[in-house]
C-alpha cells in the first residue's frame, strides 16, 4: 500500500489526522509520519513544554519524537485485514491497495477515511447534480425504515407511530426496481 | 510558399477548422445498482444478475439498441468496437457478465460491468458536447425507472471508484494538437490545462500517450458541480485550445513554412513507399497527413479521408477488412500496403 501522503514510498504506520473536528486515520511513510508530528508540534505551540523542553532538547523534535511514539502504537493497534464492509466483506488493506470499492455500502463503512478522499479528488464534499426519482424515494425510505427501527429499539413509541404513518405516506414500491435485492 | 493565409479566411472556413481540430467528444455517466457489489469484486454470477437486470431495462426503454454479452463478438469485432471508442479495452479484459449495447446510429453507447455496472455513453461530433450529454442524459433518465440506483442525497451516485462519485460524469474533448506540439508549445498548454483541474490524456484513455498528438480533455471533479456547468466548463476550455491550436497552425505557416512542408512530405513520402508499417508508426504519420488535409495543402484528401483512415488501418478494423487473422508481422506488412494503396495520388500543394 502506497502513502497516503506523499503517494510514493510504502505506508509503514498509521496516524491519526484531525479534520473538520473528526479524527481520521491515514496510512502513511515513516517519513510523512514524522513531518506529520512536526507538524503538528508546530501548529500546536499550548502543547510544547514552556522552556523548550524537560531533558534540555528543542520543544519541535521532541514532540516529534513522541507523536512518532504514538503513531506507531497507533498502526500497531490497527489491524489492516480487519473486515471493514458488513455488506460485500472487503477487508481495509484490500480495497486501499486495489483503489475500488466493493459495494455502494463501502461508502457509508469507510465513511471517514473516504469523506477526506472525496474532498481530496474533488475539492468538494456535496453532490449538486442530477437526482434519480426512483433511488431518492428508496434512500428515503431506507432512512425511515432506520430510524423507526432505532426508535422501537429505544421504546420511544410515539415518534415510532409518526415514523410509521410516514413511511405509509410513501409511495409503495411498484417491485419494478431491478436494482433491488 | 503556401497558398493559405489563416490570418485572412472567412469565419465560416475558420468554423471548418476548428472543426477538423476537435474531433469527437464523449459525455459518460457511471452509473451502478443499489444493492450489487461493484463488478470489481463481484463474483461471476452476481456480474450475470446485473447483466440481465440491465440488459431488461434496455429492452424496454430502448428496444433499438443491440445488447450483446462481450463474449458472444468475434476477437477481432471486440478489437473493431474497441477501436472506434465505443468500448474500453478494460470492458475486453474483464470476464463473464461483461456487455456492451448500442443504438443504431452509434451515438449511445453502454458498456455493462465494466468498472461500473453502467458505463453510459453519449457521443457526437467535433465540440457539440451538449449533444452527448443530452443522449447520455435521456437514457439515463429512461434506464432510472427500472434500475435502482446507488446515490446519496450527500455523494451523489456513487461509483466503484471514489474519483468518478458525484455527478459520475467525464465529459471529454479528442482534439487534434500537432501545431501546437511542431511550435514546440503543447506542453505549457498540457500543463494550464491541469491546472484548471482537467485531465489530459491520450487517445487510449487513462495512462496512454497522445500518440498522433491527439488529446483527449476531460473534467477532474464530478462531485460539487452540476453536469451542465461541467459539460460547459470543459467546451468552454476544449474551445480555448482549439483556438489555440489554429493561432499554432497560423503561426507555423507564416514565421515556419518548411518546418511545416517537411513535416507533410516526410509523412506523405514514408506512407507511399514504407513496406511495413506497426500503427503506432502509422498513426503519427497520418497525423501529419491529417493536419495537411485540414490546411488544405495535400491534393485528393480530406479531413474526413485520414480519419476513416486512422481508423481501418488499426489491428482489428485492417484484419476484419481483410477477413482473416493474422501475425503482427503480416499486419505492418498489409497496412502498409493498405495506406500505399490510399496515398497512390495524394501530392503536396507547394
Amino acid at each position: 500500500m502506497k502513502c497516503e501522503m506523499c503517494h510514493k514510498a510504502e505506508a509503514e504506520t498509521a496516524i491519526r489526522n484531525v479534520v473538520a473536528g473528526e479524527a481520521q486515520e491515514l496510512f502513511v511513510c515513516q517519513t510523512c509520519a514524522r513531518k506529520a508530528g512536526r507538524h503538528d508540534a508546530s501548529s500546536e505551540p499550548q502543547m510544547s513544554a514552556p522552556h523548550g523542553g524537560t531533558d534540555g532538547m528543542p520543544a519541535g523534535p521532541l514532540m516529534g519524537m513522541i507523536l512518532d511514539a504514538a503513531f506507531e502504537i497507533v498502526g500497531r493497534a490497527i489491524s489492516l485485514s480487519e473486515p471493514a464492509c458488513p455488506v460485500c466483506g472487503i477487508l481495509r488493506d484490500e480495497y486501499r491497495k486495489r483503489s475500488r470499492l466493493g459495494c455502494p455500502a463501502c461508502y457509508t463503512a469507510f465513511a471517514k477515511e473516504l469523506d477526506t478522499a472525496v474532498f481530496e479528488l474533488h475539492r468538494a464534499a456535496q453532490h449538486v447534480g442530477k437526482t434519480p426519482v426512483t433511488a431518492r424515494a428508496a434512500w428515503q425510505r431506507q432512512q425511515l425504515e432506520n430510524a423507526l427501527s432505532d426508535a422501537v429499539q429505544k421504546q420511544r413509541y410515539e415518534e415510532a407511530i409518526a415514523l410509521r404513518d410516514q413511511l405509509k405516506k410513501l409511495e409503495t414500491p411498484d417491485g419494478k426496481h431491478g436494482g433491488g435485492a | 510558399m503556401l497558398n493559405l493565409d489563416l490570418g485572412v479566411v472567412s469565419k465560416k472556413a475558420r468554423d471548418l477548422l476548428a472543426d477538423d481540430i476537435a474531433m469527437r467528444c464523449r459525455v459518460r455517466l457511471a452509473r451502478n445498482l443499489s444493492d450489487e457489489r461493484f463488478p470489481d469484486w463481484a463474483t461471476e454470477r452476481d456480474r450475470e444478475r446485473v447483466y440481465g437486470k440491465v440488459r431488461d431495462a434496455l429492452h424496454a426503454e430502448a428496444p433499438d439498441f443491440r445488447v450483446e454479452p462481450v463474449a458472444a463478438f468475434e476477437e477481432q469485432d471486440r478489437d473493431v468496437l474497441c477501436e472506434a471508442h465505443l468500448i474500453s479495452k478494460d470492458l475486453l479484459e474483464r470476464a463473464a457478465g461483461g456487455g456492451v449495447a448500442y443504438a443504431p446510429d452509434g451515438s449511445t453507447c453502454v458498456m455493462i460491468n465494466e468498472e461500473d455496472h453502467l458505463r453510459i455513453q453519449g457521443f457526437s461530433a467535433g465540440l457539440d458536447m451538449q449533444a452527448a450529454w443530452q443522449a447520455a442524459d435521456a437514457l439515463d433518465t429512461r434506464l432510472e425507472r427500472h434500475l435502482n440506483y446507488a446515490w446519496t442525497p450527500k455523494l451523489g451516485y456513487l461509483t466503484a471508484c471514489p474519483s468518478n462519485v458525484g455527478t459520475g460524469l467525464r465529459a471529454s474533448a479528442m482534439l487534434h494538437l500537432l501545431g501546437l506540439r511542431l511550435i514546440g508549445e503543447i506542453e505549457p498548454v498540457v500543463r494550464g490545462l491541469e491546472r484548471m483541474r482537467l485531465l489530459v490524456r491520450g487517445i487510449g484513455g487513462e495512462g496512454s500517450e497522445a500518440a498522433g498528438q491527439i488529446y483527449q480533455i476531460s473534467n477532474m471533479d464530478a462531485l460539487g458541480v452540476d453536469e451542465q456547468t461541467i459539460v460547459q466548463r470543459v467546451t468552454r476550455i476544449s474551445g480555448e485550445v482549439v483556438r489555440q491550436e489554429y493561432n499554432a497552425r497560423a503561426r507555423l505557416i507564416q514565421e515556419s513554412p518548411l518546418v511545416l512542408l517537411d513535416c507533410l512530405a516526410r509523412s506523405l513520402s514514408v506512407l507511399q513507399n514504407a513496406r511495413l508499417l506497426a500503427t503506432s508508426e502509422a498513426l503519427e504519420f497520418l497525423s501529419a497527413m491529417r493536419l495537411g488535409a485540414s490546411l488544405k495543402l495535400f491534393t485528393r484528401l480530406k479531413v474526413l479521408d485520414v480519419d476513416q483512415l486512422i481508423l481501418l488501418m488499426q489491428p482489428g478494423h485492417l484484419q476484419k477488412g481483410m477477413g482473416t487473422s493474422l501475425t503482427s508481422d503480416e499486419r505492418d506488412e498489409r497496412r502498409s500496403e493498405f495506406l500505399r494503396r490510399k496515398m497512390a495520388n495524394v501530392r503536396l500543394k507547394t
